[in-house]
């Protein structure tokens, strides 16, 4: 949410992603995208070389949000 | 430091200066590095705990004293089995619409379960720790809150710890 406040820290590693506060793994019952982010940090236990290091996720908070809609929409249709 | 560049940028640009400005002191900063330790085991073998500052705490615990001026310097267990259903938060400092819908969205309980359970994980520690983030002064929460967790950590015997903020 904050990488300016993650550099200052400075982790060994870090994943950054640009959401809301309260939304670092994403939006509601979005399984997929709370499970990548999760997975993109156990993947710096490999592939981070130097600390600190910090990984954007390639995604955008606009994208997680659309999806997180469409995914309560299916669910929602699903119930009905 | 190494950063890849793909990705979204930082919704609130300058959060560090902006909340620095207004509470002075309170930011750390840090000029150590501290080295990478490697994994010596794979994934699927190691034991994981969870470390958080979402202040999300088990129903009928203490409510961390979200109003207090200088912070709450206490922390809490969450048994790693709970369900969100068990857990509860009590915060002011962050938007928690998403949380109170999909507690996954800050504390992604269930989700590392589901990992252990398919064999990904190895397994979690038998506690998730968790403390609130407002906390002005940065030596008095080292000193306790974050040396606290981090013996617990031990004791519980984790290979991996996964932090994140709210």
């Amino acid at each position: 949410m904050a990488r300016d406040v993650t550099e200052a820290v400075k982790p060994p590693r870090a994943v950054f992603v640009p959401f809301r506060m309260g939304h670092h793994f994403g939006t509601p019952f979005h399984v997929e995208l709370q499970r990548r982010i999760i997975m993109a940090a156990f993947g710096l236990i490999d592939d981070a070389i130097e600390s600190p290091t910090i990984m954007n996720l390639d995604v955008t908070w606009a994208r997680a949000r659309r999806e997180g809609k469409e995914i309560e929409a299916a669910a929602a249709e699903t119930d009905s | 430091m190494a950063s890849s560049e793909t990705g979204g940028a930082q919704l609130r640009p300058g959060l560090w200066e902006t909340v620095n400005e207004r509470y002075p002191g309170s930011m750390i900063t840090k000029s150590e590095i501290v080295p990478l330790a490697r994994l010596d085991k794979p994934l699927s073998e190691a034991r994981v705990a969870f470390v958080s500052s979402s202040g999300v705490q088990p129903k009928g615990t203490l409510p961390f004293d979200v109003t207090h001026p200088v912070g709450d310097y206490t922390f809490r267990r969450v048994p790693s089995g709970s369900s969100p259903d068990d857990l509860e938060i009590h915060q002011l400092k962050y938007p928690t619409d998403g949380a109170l819908r999909d507690l996954n969205v800050i504390f992604p309980i269930t989700r590392l379960q589901e990992l252990v359970a398919e064999g990904t994980l190895g397994g979690l520690t038998d506690n998730f720790y968790t403390f609130i983030g407002y906390n002005m002064d940065p030596g008095l929460f080292e000193s306790t809150v974050a040396e606290d967790i981090a013996a617990a950590v031990e004791e519980e015997a984790a290979d991996i710890v996964l932090a994140a903020p709210a």
